[in-house]
């Protein structure tokens, strides 16, 4: 049969629209600068949902194949996951925080209070802060109490439930040293009870003081020892320990499941 | 050209459903689980933008050394250590015993090194009842403590009214008995601080050890017991670690002595209780109960300092604080 057409040539406007799109397509993501981001192709066949996953930096926190169990949401409800992405609408809106705010006890206060009313978004930014820190707390224990109740602590994932227990104490630390940032009344007298529990510890009570609030009452030393805490040591003592708790996931064998 | 033979059917082994492999029960974690994780953080992000835009955060008066608000409380995660402050000793409340908590929850998986019943929820066959029963028991002791611990609008100071006033006249007092406050009409005791605050007795003792009236009383000759060998001073610094210890004998008891062994009576009557039951029958069961029981008192306590703490850490109800910002 003598060839009478070219196959690919469009016979209607249907078959050249279709043309034009593969074009554009093309021009999009054929391109050299679009691969040389993007190694793998467009996850829309299993080896390539699976590259996706394997070859980019965020993605690869999972495997790239999950036990059909673990999708349920009733296994996890999410909470671990939730108290990661709490930790970064907390980071975000954080730096944005931190554009207003002088951590001294002349500006503290004003600074929120201008923060509120003068800065566009500045009450949402501050209020979105405000309530995903406590939402990180609740989705915390939570998180912990899931783990628990399935048994996911046992092993071979021991230390990596230690390594849990110490990121619940860098919680409710990172949501206490924020608490006096606005430097209110609030703000003031909640942190004096935990620098009167602080004073408290056996031997080293004014040592205790002393060292993480700064003095013998709270005051300017407080402030820009919990601000310091807050913005920078704290969060990076945390991440470090979060990078510990999800590799050591991956590495105890996923989540845990029935022998 | 192969012949092709077909054998009679030949009967066929019992139908056996084959277990299915690994790889078969697996998912592609691009899309199911990426897409999961998805969703939650945009509905997530989508809440808190609502909650946010109606809600706003508190902002008081600017902080004022000179103004004591009252009550003034920490935040609401360490409101329980708070309300554990008003009823033992502050080490103890404060320090210790979230100390001893965190350190229990550690232990946990190496202790309980059992692999059994992991990867469902409430692995073992009696844990969904320890979990109920433990939570239930650690809510109402915790409160009820709470409620019997803390005066005059629960009405517990009537079950030690029995122990009778103390004569003003009397040098040594004999048996126990309860100071008042002047012009207050008789109480028992309201508080387990007034065990050593309200609580006078004393009996006839040799004249030694410092005692020189014939008379060894409650509390005032035993708040200043000197611990042995608390001449050595070693000094480290500026921690005084035995040098001139002494101990309140009195205030180690109604602080110290009398909440510890409240706490450690609750605890091991319920875990007892289970046991001989027979519900409880493993070291996960038994840490089911303990975690259920820490996790619920630490709820419980912090209801009890947001909703029913009011002037002075007085308990009233929820409807009725009203906070003095100063």
């Amino acid at each position: 049969m003598a060839v009478t057409e070219d196959p690919r040539k469009p016979r209607n406007w249907s078959e050249r629209i279709g043309v034009l799109q593969d074009r554009i397509y093309d021009a999009l993501f054929h391109n050299y600068i679009w691969q040389s981001i993007f190694r793998s192709g467009y996850p829309n066949t299993p080896r390539n949902q699976m590259l996706v996953v394997a070859t980019n930096v965020f993605l690869h926190l999972h495997p790239t194949r999950i036990h059909r169990t673990h999708v349920k949401i009733t296994h996890t409800y999410c909470l671990g996951g939730l108290t990661f992405f709490m930790f970064l609408i907390l980071t975000v809106t954080g730096v944005l925080l931190m554009f207003y705010y002088v951590p001294s006890v002349d500006e503290a206060y004003q600074d929120i209070a201008a923060l509120e009313t003068n800065v566009k978004f500045g009450l949402l930014i501050r209020n979105m802060h405000r309530w995903t820190a406590h939402a990180m707390v609740i989705l915390v224990f939570l998180h912990m109490m899931r783990v628990f109740y399935t048994g996911a602590y046992k092993p071979p994932r021991e230390f990596n439930w230690v390594v849990g227990v110490i990121l619940l104490v860098l919680t409710l630390v990172l949501s206490f040293t924020g608490y006096l940032l606005p430097w209110d009344q609030l703000a003031l007298w909640a942190v004096t009870v935990g620098h009167g529990i602080g004073g408290s510890a056996p031997y080293f009570g004014d040592e205790t003081q002393l060292i993480v609030f700064g003095g013998y009452e709270v005051g300017p030393a407080t402030l820009i020892r919990f601000y310091t805490l807050h913005v920078i040591a704290l969060p990076l003592i945390a991440a470090v320990f979060m990078a510990v708790h999800f590799w050591r996931i991956r590495r105890d064998g996923g989540m845990a499941r029935p022998l | 050209m192969a012949v092709e033979t077909r054998a009679a059917p030949q009967p066929a082994p019992k139908a056996r459903p084959r277990p299915k492999r690994e790889r078969e029960e697996e998912v592609l974690v691009w899309p199911d689980l990426v897409f999961v994780e998805f969703i939650a953080a945009v509905l997530f992000t989508i809440t808190f933008l609502i909650l946010s835009t109606f809600i706003n955060a508190p902002l008081l008066n600017r902080a004022n050394p000179e103004q004591t608000p009252n009550p003034s409380k920490a935040p609401w995660y360490f409101l329980n250590l708070q309300e554990l402050l008003l009823h033992m000793d502050k080490a103890w409340a404060g320090v210790l015993l979230p100390t001893i908590a965190l350190v229990f929850f550690m232990a946990i998986p190496y202790i309980d090194r059992s692999r059994e019943g992991q990867g469902v929820w409430f692995g073992s066959k009696y844990a969904v009842r320890l979990t109920i029963i433990a939570a239930i028991y650690a809510t109402v002791v915790s409160a009820g403590l709470v409620a019997f611990d803390s005066g005059d609008r629960t009405h517990a100071e009537y079950l030690t009214r029995w122990i009778p006033s103390c004569d003003a006249n009397a040098e040594h007092q004999g048996l126990p008995c309860l100071e008042d406050e002047p012009g207050a009409s008789h109480t028992g005791i309201i508080t387990t601080n007034d065990v050593s605050t309200r609580m006078r007795m004393s009996m006839p003792f040799p004249d030694a050890l410092g005692i020189d009236d014939g008379h060894l009383d409650w509390p005032e000759d035993l708040d200043n017991i000197p611990v042995p060998f608390n001449n050595i001073c070693g000094n480290i610094g500026s921690f005084h670690l035995w040098c001139e210890m002494h101990i309140n004998a009195p205030a180690t008891i109604a602080q110290q002595v009398i909440p510890l062994s409240t706490i450690a009576f609750f605890t091991v009557a319920i875990i007892y209780v289970l046991f001989r039951v027979g519900w409880l029958r493993t070291k996960r069961d038994l840490f089911i109960v303990m975690f259920t029981a820490v996790m619920a008192a630490y709820l419980t306590l912090s209801m009890v300092g947001s909703f029913f703490r009011g002037e002075g850490q007085a308990l009233i109800w929820p409807w009725e604080i009203k906070v003095d910002e100063g």
